[in-house]
């Protein structure tokens, strides 16, 4: 998947012009928000519930290496084949090559963020295979070329006559229809055929479970399990911090990611594979690969203080919290997660250089943290970002911040460190600051500041600081000597 | 009860003092004699936001150096609560001495409505206001400080004050400090927003607790909505015990 992030600002306002994107966003705010809090609700003790969530996820990460060779063991004694792949392109390969020796031309897809992520679909469609993505919106986006728009609803901004001109032009239907069921019966129709031929079927999972081998995958359109029971090969692929220690702290964590991405209890379908087709049973794939991804994790993972954004379960409420992801929508992140989720992923893996709007668009007002079932302080991930490019740090492909922001910090806070430096800060600014003052308001400024004056005034800075009046007061002092 | 010591903001210092002689006046009404130290200047806020950590630690320490002694330090600003409570241990953590003051310190550090009603357990000032009051929920206070309830309570408390509901109370208005003049398009949706809001719940005032908000929801205001009025509950709070003894 081709990175976009260096043209955050460009395509956000964009977004913040398009009415589509505004009123979806508004829309899918409002109803899923209800939906969740309700569906939270049904818990006992939903701030414990939460609690426990982050608990495990916590567990799972600090075990992490531990957990996966005990998930690989298991997952091979089920009959499953299990895969290492140190990045996307041998994740690519290796899938490629499964594809090849089995001479399969048709591959179904089940929606997954990973193979966004290593940009499976091209590798896989440059060879000659015919790639179907499965889930309705991936399939909608799939045709238009474009990236997921949100991570539950990757082409919710797409208007219905947009997708009829689509299915008209790509085949998909005969007639013209802005009837949404109908729209979604064409697409159905369409795939239902493709499912008869299909060859190999390629998913992502929602979970493994360390202790039975299994994995988990959870799903509203009933997609993901068509693939994987139609097809004689199935590919599932993970990234590594997807395993849990057991199928109780699964369970929770169900609870958990179907409560906080759709507002729903549990999804339509939840489907769990111990292993391919054991020869007895009616349904599912003979062979089942698994196929384990790091793709630069592991690395980071040996930072403490980074480690904690590998427990996310990519439920998305971080997005459905942000006022940013609210308002923009997804695209501006220019890769395949968006929202605070990618905010704090994307900077490790894609370097700190070229995401920095993604660590800088935060107002810190701590939405994503607090609803965060998985217990991931997405703020202060982005002020260690920060630090980090300021000191340009290699590790993270640090940029360095202009010398002029530098040294304007380096005055500020040596100005902080005495009141008469801060007294004479003052004094040198005002007239500055002053000279654009209106009926007792800066109305604008040119310089870093001037965007504030776009929309809203500045109060004057004050003839008298409060600091000021103090001492004309003769007030009580702390009875200390004076620092100065 | 020991005299608190008052942390007054750099940006309430400079550019809203009003708010710090409303803070106390609020206090001297509880009867306490809020000590000011004259050596306070900023906590370092930008800095830290900006990434400075290194630079930052100077005016934290500078900052412990002040307040360290105090029994209570109140603040008309969660944000700057916030700061010092959060995020100067991770700043100093290399430093134990310091870290250990730091922490020491943290949960002596109050936003101003949190010490009035959860440690002076005063709800009721004797206060009086005619008519409806919003509130807005600033983030650090609301999920910063876990502060939601005292400042209604201290509002619900004056008499002829009606708290009324707001859309998207606990929605960001878009500050963020650098956040709102590197992304002023994105920051001016939400400020707007947080304006509609406010219009449309018909009440008289909008109080709110940080004077970030109060900037920027302020600042929005008067060039679009100058006869709309956002006050910080320290203002609000004063002018109706003002209003109270007439």
């Amino acid at each position: 998947m081709k990175v976009k992030s260096e043209q955050f600002r460009e395509v956000a306002i964009e977004e913040l012009k398009t009415r589509h994107t505004r009123s979806h966003l508004d829309v899918i705010g409002l109803f899923i928000s209800e939906m969740r809090r309700a569906s939270m609700g049904t818990f006992p003790d939903p701030s414990a519930a939460l609690e426990l969530g982050r608990a495990i996820r916590a567990e799972s990460i600090e075990r992490l290496p531990e957990l996966l060779e005990e998930f690989e063991r298991n997952a091979t004694a089920n009959g499953a084949v299990v895969h290492w792949a140190r990045d996307a392109d041998e994740a690519n390969a290796l899938i490629l090559r499964i594809a090849q020796e089995r001479n399969v031309r048709l591959v179904t897809k089940g929606k997954s963020m990973v193979t966004e992520e290593t940009g499976l679909n091209d590798v896989l469609i440059e060879n000659g295979l015919e790639v179907f993505e499965t889930d309705l919106g991936e399939f909608i986006i799939q045709l238009l070329g474009r990236p997921p728009f949100h991570i539950q609803g990757p082409a919710l901004n797409i208007p219905v006559q947009e997708i009829c001109d689509l299915f008209m032009e790509k085949g998909i239907m005969n007639e013209p229809t802005l009837d949404p069921v109908e729209l979604g019966h064409a697409a159905r129709v369409f795939l239902r055929n493709k499912f008869h031929h299909v060859d190999m079927a390629i998913t992502g999972v929602n979970f493994a479970v360390a202790q039975t081998g299994t994995i988990i995958n959870v799903e509203n359109e009933g997609n993901i399990r068509l693939t994987k029971s139609s097809p004689r090969t199935q590919v599932s692929v993970m990234t590594l911090e997807k395993v849990v220690p057991t199928m109780q702290d699964a369970m929770h964590m169900l609870r958990l990611l179907c409560r906080n991405c759709t507002g729903q209890k549990i999804a339509s379908y939840v489907s769990m594979d111990s292993g391919p087709n054991k020869g007895r049973e009616v349904d599912g794939p003979r062979e089942l690969f698994i196929v384990i991804l790091d793709n630069g994790r592991s690395s980071f993972y040996r930072d403490p203080e980074v480690r904690e954004i590998l427990r996310c379960i990519r439920c998305g409420v971080c997005m459905l919290e942000c006022p940013v992801y609210g308002k923009i929508g997804g695209y501006p992140y220019g890769w395949a997660y968006s929202g605070p989720m990618g905010q704090v992923l994307n900077p490790l893996m894609l370097g700190l250089e070229r995401t920095q709007d993604l660590y800088r668009a935060c107002t810190f007002c701590g939405g994503c943290k607090t609803a965060c079932p998985a217990g991931i302080d997405h703020p202060q991930k982005f002020l260690y970002y920060r630090a980090k490019d300021v000191e340009g740090d290699p590790r993270y492909k640090g940029k360095r911040r202009p010398w002029t922001e530098s040294s304007f910090m380096g005055i500020f806070t040596w100005v902080t460190k005495r009141r008469w430096r801060w007294n004479l800060g003052i004094k040198a600014a005002r007239p500055f600051l002053n000279r654009h003052v209106e009926q007792g308001f800066i109305r604008g400024m040119k310089g870093p500041v001037e965007g504030w004056f776009k929309s809203r005034d500045f109060p004057a800075m004050a003839e008298k600081t409060f600091h000021d009046r103090m001492q004309e007061r003769g007030s009580r002092e702390s009875g200390e000597p004076s620092r100065s | 009860m020991d005299n608190p010591s008052l942390f007054i903001p750099c940006m309430v210092d400079l550019f809203l003092p009003e708010i710090g002689e409303a803070c106390l006046r609020v206090l001297r009404r509880l009867d306490l004699d809020p000590i000011y130290h004259p050596e306070q200047t900023c906590c370092g806020q930008p800095a830290i936001h900006a990434g400075y950590v290194k630079k930052a630690k100077d005016s934290a320490k500078h900052f412990i150096d002040v307040f360290g002694e105090d029994d209570a330090v109140v603040c008309p600003a969660g944000s700057c609560v916030c700061t010092v409570k959060d995020r100067y241990p991770d700043l100093l953590q290399d430093e134990p001495t310091w870290l250990r003051r730091a922490e020491d310190l943290a949960p002596r550090v109050y936003e101003l409505s949190q010490y009035i009603v959860d440690v002076m357990g005063v709800e009721d000032l004797g206060a009086s206001y005619e008519g409806r009051v919003a509130y807005h929920e600033s983030c650090r206070v609301l999920r910063g400080l876990g502060v939601s309830e005292q400042p209604k309570k201290l509002i619900k408390a004056v008499s002829g004050a009606e708290l009324v509901p707001m859309q998207g109370a606990e929605v960001c208005c878009g500050f963020g400090g650098e956040f709102s003049t590197n992304y002023p398009e994105i920051s001016e949706v939400l400020v707007s927003e947080k304006a509609a809001n406010y219009i449309a719940s018909g009440a008289d005032v909008l109080v709110a607790c940080d004077p970030g908000c109060l900037l920027n929801i302020g600042g929005y205001l008067n060039r679009n909505h100058p006869e709309k009025r956002i006050m910080h509950v320290a203002s609000f709070l004063a002018e109706a015990i003002q209003d109270g003894r007439t």
